[in-house]
């Protein structure tokens, strides 16, 4: 397969009668790991949405694997392929790990359950160890891994992610970095927002910048991260320096 | 004053009794509640649309009980899922006053419906058990009783193992603890919310047609029911399964002796006074909140 994994094609979406992202275009290519960069409100959470289809679509087209998906509900696109886990504590909390798990598997077939929930045990063996708690016992870094497991059961070839390390510890925001790599190198294109934005351009192939709700930058995440507007907007650079 | 301590057993055995039947409603009250995150006002017409299609279908059956529940919970069954898919499929998650409205629109014109076709006399209905039951000593209780009570009580057991080891029941829970994570992992919330509706007709047919052999079946029967299971699912601590079942049985039991001691005036406050007292001492409900919990 040799054309983008996911192509968005001038996407407005929001929700009620707001859009809030307009005229959105970008391609990513399979395999690649692209982080989405924009201040509070710029209206990234919402385009993630629209690529799953949990919000307002206005106008535009998103293209999956060629195929346009903008008009298929979220469980339609799942099957196909398209993983979103969206922002903070997004479980089910008075489930345990065991039942969460099992939950994840809702579109797959009974007998297949046991073998993916192997595969990511394989990947998460913290989640072997709280098995039997209740999600909403678990700590933040444990819940953002069982919700990354519960996506992962699928085996998307897209996986869209909202800010996966927030509120954790660097050396778990590490960790989360490092297993979104791992998914990465085995052929899944992952699209990320992150506030740890340093952290996430690090692993990232490519970046795209918005601003209010529109494309402000697009290129390979070290030339991104290079820009010196966008060192100074995100990066925590010399904003003090700058502005005299 | 001295109470006579069979009277006693008497009123306890018959408190547990009609506490079952409170538990079905108020449970199915709380499953719909849990995954649309409505009230369903129509609840005690289902109730009563259960006892009237037992009043008709045993005639027809030759009086033999388990064939009549069976078809009164297909019939619940049926008028559930029509309400859900001609009316409760548009109301959206965040409009909770129009779901007021229109479940509340749905329960009067039921009621009128079958007030128009039947008349509001009292049916009165009749089994293949009659008034036959146990004689233990000066204390009787017949079987028509008991049958509603283990049928109640089995039903709770496997709504239990439906929501614990289904995918079908998961689903349910899953919604009622978070909607999207539910979307997450692919679930379609309209056909949760359908069964979910089909589901708690379901008990409420059954719950009607243990009742109709227990008492008089009118239109108006499950008129105020509704309140009492609103009134218990607050008590057993919204959207808290287990909760709703014992809290409807301590009603079911506090009624009962008030009827047997008081006036029977009181038996019908009292469930309004429980639960002002119990949000006025928990205002959360007795029972740990929300999400729909088992245990």
């Amino acid at each position: 397969m040799s054309g983008p994994a996911l192509s968005l094609v001038e996407v407005t979406a929001g929700y009620g009668n707001n859009p809030i992202v307009r005229a959105f275009s970008s391609d990513l290519a399979a395999g690649s790991i692209t982080t989405l960069i924009g201040g509070n409100g710029a209206g990234k959470s919402t385009l993630l949405r629209a690529i799953y289809g949990t919000n307002r679509f206005f106008s535009g087209r998103i293209l999956f694997r060629g195929e346009p998906v903008e008009r298929l509900p979220p469980w339609r696109r799942l099957r196909l392929g398209i993983g979103f886990v969206p922002q903070g504590r997004c479980n089910f909390p008075a489930m345990s790990v065991a039942e969460n798990l099992k939950m994840g598997c809702y579109t797959l077939p009974a007998a297949a359950h046991a073998a993916a929930i192997e595969r990511v045990i394989g990947l998460f063996p913290i989640l072997r160890e709280r098995w039997r708690i209740e999600a909403g016992n678990l700590s933040g870094g444990e819940q953002q891994v069982l919700e990354m497991a519960m996506v992962l059961l699928l085996e998307p070839s897209l996986l869209l992610l909202d800010e996966p390390s927030l509120g954790l510890s660097p050396r778990m925001q590490g960790d989360v970095f490092a297993t979104v790599q791992r998914i990465a190198a085995s052929g899944v294109t992952v699209l990320v927002v992150e506030q740890n934005v340093r952290g996430a351009l690090m692993i990232s192939d490519r970046a795209l910048v918005m601003e209010q709700g529109r494309k402000f930058m697009e290129g390979p995440a070290d030339e991104v991260r290079n820009d010196p507007r966008i060192r100074q907007a995100y990066l925590g650079g010399n904003i003090q320096h700058t502005a005299a | 004053m001295s109470v006579d301590p069979l009277y006693l057993v008497q009123l306890t055995l018959n408190g547990i009794t009609l506490g079952l039947l409170y538990a079905l409603i108020a449970v199915g009250l709380a499953l719909i509640f849990g995954v649309m995150e409505i009230i369903n006002f129509a609840h005690g017409e289902l109730l009563m649309v259960g006892a009237f299609a037992m009043s008709f279908a045993l005639p027809a059956m030759g009086l033999l009980y388990w064939p009549s529940v069976a078809v009164a919970i297909l019939a619940t069954m049926i008028a559930g899922l029509v309400i859900y898919e001609t009316l409760l499929v548009r109301l959206r998650p965040e409009e909770f006053e129009r779901s007021i409205l229109v479940t509340l629109g749905v329960s009067i014109i039921v009621l009128h419906v079958v007030q128009y076709l039947f008349t509001a006399n009292p049916r009165l209905v009749d089994t293949q058990y009659g008034f036959d039951g146990i004689q233990i000593g000066a204390i009787r209780i017949t079987f028509t009783r008991i049958i509603g009570a283990l049928a109640a009580a089995v039903a709770f057991g496997l709504l239990y193992v439906v929501l614990r080891h289904t995918q079908f029941g998961r689903a349910m829970r899953a919604i009622a603890q978070n909607r999207e994570a539910a979307l997450m992992v692919g679930i379609r919330p309209r056909v949760v919310a359908r069964n979910a509706v089909v589901l708690a007709a379901g008990l409420c047919g059954l719950a009607g047609a243990a009742l109709a052999p227990l008492q008089p079946v009118t239109p108006g029967m499950g008129q105020f029911l509704i309140f009492k299971a609103f009134a218990l699912v607050i008590i057993g601590g919204l959207g808290n399964i287990p909760g709703a079942i014992v809290a409807a049985l301590g009603l079911g039991l506090v009624e009962s002796w008030i009827g047997g001691f008081f006036e029977i005036a009181w038996q019908e406050g009292a469930v309004f006074v429980l639960m002002i007292a119990v949000l006025l001492l928990r205002p959360d409900g007795i029972f740990k909140r929300g999400a729909m919990r088992l245990g």
